[in-house]
């Protein structure tokens, strides 16, 4: 079976146990990317309106989540 | 809560702390407390874990190996999890760390709190897990109908947890958690016995 059969495999595997871990796992590093992306979108100057627009979200939404924290070697306009 | 700590068991929560940043890690977690507990040798929780067979050093490597640089934020099991599905973790890690710098990716210190009571214990910086070791070591010295709880019970608190990062650390170098806790708990009775 090559390696590409086998990851199919995985990825559809019926499972629940490996594949809910596999999602919070991926929940995780999303979380991770998008705060290292927010914040350097934010250090670039970008509004929180254009953040919102490139994630497809609302401008509260990803203003509460991501407002509150210290940014990380950046500036702090609001 | 903490009144009834012991000096030794608050010098472990302190402790506790200081093997955090000593690891350049934001959260306090069970494997700091651990960590800590093996730091006084003198107490009751390192002298039962010595005769165990735990060295610190082995353990402290240990800690080190499953919270390491890269696999700060996400650990061996969501690196395992991600391989089932076709990504590789440590080439995002990579990846990302190569445009933002080390440590890109683990989890930001979190915000600084102002606490009523000083800043001698900030609980904030604990995990929700070490939170309730030290829950699970005040509900042992209850059960035990000790007044006080020491670094024993904090340790009993650690093994009844049991799915932090100390316990696993502990099962991975080899230990049965239900003999520690058997041993801790002869321990306590040898030690509340007056000297024949």
């Amino acid at each position: 079976m090559s390696s590409a059969t086998e990851l199919a495999a995985a990825a559809g595997s019926t499972d629940p146990r490996v594949g809910l871990r596999a999602v919070l796992a991926l929940r995780r590093l999303l979380d991770r990317l998008e705060r290292v992306q927010v914040d350097n979108a934010r250090r670039q100057g970008w509004s929180w309106q254009e953040i919102a627009d490139a994630l497809e979200v609302s401008k509260q939404g990803v203003h509460k989540k991501h407002a509150g924290r210290p940014a990380v070697n950046g500036t702090r306009e609001e | 809560m903490f009144e009834r700590f012991t000096r030794r068991a608050r010098a472990v929560v302190v402790q506790a702390r200081d093997e955090a940043d000593r690891l350049h890690q934001p959260r306090v977690g069970t494997e700091h407390l651990l960590l800590a507990l093996l730091h006084d040798g003198q107490s009751l929780a390192a002298t039962v874990l010595r005769d165990a067979g735990v060295r610190i050093d082995d353990l402290r490597s240990r800690v080190e190996q499953a919270t390491g640089p890269g696999s700060r934020a996400l650990d061996d099991a969501d690196a395992a999890a991600l391989r089932e599905i076709g990504i590789d973790l440590a080439a995002v890690v990579a990846r990302v760390e190569e445009s933002f710098g080390p440590g890109a990716l683990d989890d930001p210190p979190p915000a600084p709190r102002r606490w009523p009571w000083g800043r001698r214990y900030d609980g904030s910086r604990f995990s929700p897990r070490a939170k309730k070791v030290l829950e699970l070591a005040l509900r042992e010295a209850v059960r035990l109908r000790h007044n006080h709880i020491g670094t024993e019970h904090i340790l009993l608190g650690l093994l009844r947890e049991g799915n932090g990062l100390a316990a696993v650390t502990l099962t991975r170098a080899g230990l049965d958690l239900v003999d520690l806790r058997r041993r801790v708990l002869d321990a306590v009775r040898t030690a509340a016995r007056p000297a024949a």
